[in-house]
């Protein structure tokens, strides 16, 4: 658990896009994703993923429906709309300029 | 294209949660329920977990569910109208658990507002509203003026010389009201009929809805007689637009219908009439009589002050012209704004009323704040309580907001209610208002109540804001929690209101003082005739078939007999006036022969009676010096007046009057005129004018228009049937509309100031109400708050009396602080009242003292029954409480 860390301000939008690109996801199926591609460094706190969620969904980038689960359960899944990919394929860009900017300042001698 | 569409779709979805609110709640709760049972089934799969103790982990690990869901609901965008929402919801709960505080609140500022929405229709629809015509801020009327106060109507030959002299009008005409008889179709009837010269339409620009207006050609004399219809008459009893082409007789003479005004032209230049035939006017012989209104439209860009010079210098080009019958060189021809000259005085009389109305708003607001203070001050501990369980400063600014929005909500829906009744007793209370019976309510009238709403709540709530902006939040948390009072400062606050609810009715107080006074004073003049059993029939011969002295004279000669004949007639008489109150009271100019005006100066005038030999005894007015008129003073005798007391002091105090001798009218180069009498003043122009009067004898110039006054035995309305059929028996065409008992006219006559004291009364009594519930209020409130203290005073021995003079006093001092502010406020106020007023000056002492002590016993009355709950404080029982 130590090595758990908080999410940064406004990357989890970014991992949410990450795992809808993978395919379509209901909601404890993405913050387990997270979990799971982050090898448990990330845990999601579930009280800022469905207002993620919404805020996602509201500005277009991906789209809920309700649908059924392969248990028979009624889910919630959600998909990246081709805004969405665009808005990641930016992102993505942006954050890695970000991520490299921040690692050359730290590695500065 | 996106941007579009993801705009339209993010505002769809909003719509959609805010409408399916709950159905949203559901799919949440749902999505959070399949969350919680996935991780509860992952925790039992990989921690091997009893499902209770998955399940409460899972419900941890996701967090304050509630927190989430608010959360969620702020990012749909519309958290801030549900919490409006619940804040109204929450508004109206509270003022429903206090109704007594709620109704008061509620009645108060619907009186206020639906008041000021009245008055504001009303002026909307007299003052603000523009004449129906085209561009009529181009309109003026041209008034005869030698004085700032003294202006009259203009003559044939001013007509004449306008018309073709004048430099600065697109068009002119002329217009000459009065009733005549009329027959369209069915009997006679005395109807308002506006003589017009053709160039009147032009001057207005309105269309016809049938056949044409008039033309130049029918305004020469000897033309075929023409008129113009207005539609109602047209549609009453001449076959709507097909009228054209038929006749209506008019005194006697047959007119052809040309023209039929549309619908909404019930009134042309502020003349209302429905028959507007074309008026020929013979060649002036002389400069007088001054008969005509002239109407006209000044041309693109000429100013009022240009055609006031034009005018002026137009004046003096005439005047030499007609010196002979007319000597006044100071009268100037003068441009007025028609608008203005329609709306007359009625400016004066909506100002009093408005500010009337305006006092009793603000004393009506200064009473709910003070409600509001004290319901606030009562809730400090909820404020409290809300704001240590976390409220935010913001939330219990918006709930109090809210509180009193929705208190003047109530209020403003309750005012436009009574904003409409209003709106028609006004138009009861003040007929003669120009446009008041077209006023309607309206969505402006809705609007602007809803806006006097807005305002009133957030004055309401200012100062409980500025309170809870003011405190830091631990100093509420000191006081909050022993403390009723919410401090000094608010009880000052509290006193300053009640101050100004005093120093606000006082002059409402004034002013309704002021206009009794002067009302009573009105109902003690002596009228000058004796009123009672005495019946008033105005007559009008039609002139084309009594046409000379001779012909008129000859009717008199038969219908008086023969009404003399009526069982219960005492005597009768005839006279071109009608007292007590004649709109059109005829003056003349005259110039003593012993006293004469300089040449080109302004000759007096006085009102002006031609009467019969029976006219003063019919009407009971005693002669003081000197004779009466005789049958022996006829058109051919020497000319002779008798004049009235007020006359003959006005122009020869201390002197004799009888005998001195006058040229009248102007008319130089006839014989002069010799005074023979002096009688009882009489008073023609309302009860609070003057007395002045000089009467000629009627048999010296018949007119077509008399008034028959008959004295009667027993009570004058079971002689009107006899009457009337005695005079149908002389001409069955002579209309016989306007009969009356003179006592009527004598009541009819004090109607205005009668309405006018009955309703700024209504407006002072709510005023004084209201002043007197928030000093009870006030105190009422200070006696609770300061229970303990008062039981602290008693038990050391002070006595009942003491402590209700304490408080006694505190409510005083207050009234007196606001009756000094008043009376400066009402010093500078009840001025505007002076035209209104009779025999009282506008700062008359003793209605100010009788106001002042009026308003100190209430508040004394006010005062003491709230001090009295003081004296019965148990001292015990209240120490013990606190």
């Amino acid at each position: 658990m130590a090595d758990r860390t908080e999410l940064l301000q406004g990357s989890l939008d970014l991992l949410i896009l990450k795992t809808l690109a993978l395919g379509p996801l209901h909601g404890w199926g993405i913050s387990k994703r997270i979990r799971q591609l982050s090898h448990e460094t990330f845990e999601v706190g579930q009280g800022s993923l469905y207002p993620a969620l919404y805020r996602l969904e509201d500005r277009g980038w991906i789209s809920a429906t309700w649908g059924q689960s392969p248990e028979g359960r009624r889910t919630r899944s959600y998909t990246l709309t081709s805004l969405g990919k665009k808005q990641f394929a930016a992102e993505r860009t942006q954050w890695r300029l970000f991520a490299a900017a921040v690692e050359q300042v730290l590695d500065a001698r | 294209m996106h941007v579009d569409h993801r705009w339209w779709s993010r505002g769809a979805r909003r719509i959609r949660a805010l409408l399916y609110g709950d159905q949203i709640d559901r799919e949440l709760d749902e999505e959070i329920r399949l969350h919680v049972d996935l991780e509860a089934e992952e925790l039992m799969r990989r921690e091997h977990l009893a499902p209770d103790e998955a399940r409460r982990r899972a419900l941890v690990a996701f967090g304050g569910v509630t927190r989430y869901k608010e959360a969620h609901r702020d990012i749909r965008g519309w958290s801030w109208l549900e919490d409006l929402g619940k804040d109204v919801r929450y508004g109206l709960r509270g003022l429903l658990r206090a109704p007594a505080f709620s109704l008061s609140a509620v009645s108060i500022l619907a009186l206020g507002i639906g008041a000021t929405a009245t008055m504001f229709s009303a002026v909307n629809a007299v003052l603000l509203a523009h004449l129906p015509y085209a561009q009529s801020d181009e309109l003026v009327r041209i008034y005869q003026q030698n004085s700032p106060t003294n202006r009259w109507a203009i003559s044939t030959v001013d007509f004449q010389a306008v018309e073709t002299l004048q430099r600065t009008f697109a068009a002119v005409g002329a217009i000459s009201p009065r009733n005549m008889a009329v027959i369209a179709g069915g009997d006679p009837v005395q109807m308002p009929v506006g003589r017009v010269s053709s160039g009147l339409f032009r001057v207005l620009g309105v269309r016809m809805a049938a056949g044409r207006a008039l033309t130049p050609d029918d305004d020469r004399v000897g033309a075929p007689p023409v008129l113009v219809l207005g539609r109602a008459m047209a549609d009453h009893s001449l076959g709507g637009l097909e009228a054209v082409g038929r006749s209506v007789t008019i005194d006697g003479t047959a007119y052809t219908v040309v023209g039929v005004l549309p619908d909404s032209m019930i009134e042309l230049a502020g003349v209302r009439s429905q028959l507007w035939p074309a008026l020929q006017m013979p060649p002036p012989s002389r400069r007088g009589p001054f008969w005509l209104g002239l109407i006209a439209r000044r041309a693109p860009g000429v100013s009022l002050d240009d055609a006031r010079r034009d005018l002026a210098a137009l004046s003096q080009q005439v005047f030499p012209a007609w010196s002979s019958g007319f000597q006044d060189s100071t009268a100037r021809l003068t441009p007025y704004s028609l608008e203005h000259a329609v709306q007359g005085d009625a400016g004066t009389t909506l100002g009093i009323f408005s500010a009337a109305v305006l006092l009793v708003l603000l004393i009506a607001i200064a009473n709910v704040v003070n409600l509001m203070l004290v319901r606030f001050t009562g809730r400090w501990r909820e404020v409290v309580l809300r704001t240590t369980l976390g409220a935010s400063r913001g939330r219990l600014i918006r709930m109090l907001v809210t509180e009193s929005i929705v208190l003047t909500g109530a209020g403003g829906l309750s005012g436009i209610l009574l904003g409409v009744l209003g709106l028609r007793l006004l138009g009861h209370i003040a007929p003669d208002l120009h446009g008041i019976a077209e006023a309607r309510f309206g969505w402006s009238g809705a609007g602007f109540a809803g806006v006097v709403a807005l305002l009133t709540g957030m004055a309401i709530a200012a100062y409980p804001v500025a309170l809870v902006l003011r405190r830091e939040r631990p100093a509420t948390l000191r006081d909050g929690g022993r403390a009723v009072s919410a401090g000094k400062r608010t009880g000052t606050v509290r006193a300053m209101f009640v101050v100004a609810e005093f120093a606000l009715a006082l002059p409402l107080l004034a002013g309704a003082g002021l206009l009794l006074n002067s009302f009573l004073r009105l109902q003690r003049v002596n009228p000058g005739f004796d009123p009672t059993h005495m019946l008033t029939i105005a007559v009008r011969l039609p002139g084309a078939r009594y046409q000379g002295d001779s012909a008129i004279a000859g009717y008199w000669a038969t219908a008086l007999p023969r009404i003399g004949e009526v069982a219960g007639v005492g005597s009768t008489g005839l006279g071109t006036a009608l007292p007590p109150d004649d709109q059109n009271i005829c003056c003349n100019n005259f110039d003593l022969v012993d006293r004469p005006v300089a040449p080109g100066g302004a000759q007096p005038t006085s009102p002006w009676a031609d009467v019969d030999v029976g006219y003063f005894s019919a009407l009971g007015i005693r002669l003081e010096e000197g004779r009466f008129l005789t049958p022996e003073d006829t058109a051919g005798a020497p000319p002779v007046a008798v004049v009235s007391r007020a006359w003959a002091q006005h122009y020869y105090p201390g002197e004799a009057a009888v005998g001195r001798q006058f040229v009248s009218g102007g008319c130089t180069t006839c014989p002069l005129t010799t005074i023979v009498g002096i009688v009882g003043n009489v008073k023609y122009q309302g009860l609070g004018g003057h007395a002045e009067a000089m009467y000629d004898p009627l048999a010296a110039g018949w007119p077509l228009a008399v008034n028959l006054f008959v004295r009667t035995n027993g009570p004058p309305r079971e002689l009107i049937a006899g009457v009337r059929a005695a005079l149908a028996s002389v001409d069955p065409g002579v209309p016989l509309d306007d009969i009356a008992p003179m006592e009527d006219r004598l009541y009819a006559s004090m109607a205005d100031p009668r309405r006018l004291v009955a309703l700024i009364g209504a407006f002072a009594g709510v005023a004084l109400t209201l002043a007197a519930i928030g000093v009870f209020g006030m105190l009422s409130y200070t006696v609770n708050a300061r229970r303990r203290e008062i039981g602290v005073r008693m038990a050391l021995g002070a006595t009942q009396e003491s402590v209700v003079g304490m408080i006694v006093s505190r409510g005083m001092l207050q009234a007196a602080i606001g009756i000094v502010l008043g009376l400066c406020l009402a010093l500078a106020g009840t001025r505007a009242l002076g035209s209104a007023l009779y025999g009282v000056s506008a700062s008359d002492p003793g209605t100010l003292a009788m106001v002042t002590t009026l308003l100190f016993g209430v508040a004394g009355v006010a005062s003491w029954l709230a001090a009295r709950r003081a004296a019965m404080v148990d001292p015990v029982e209240a120490i013990r409480a606190e």
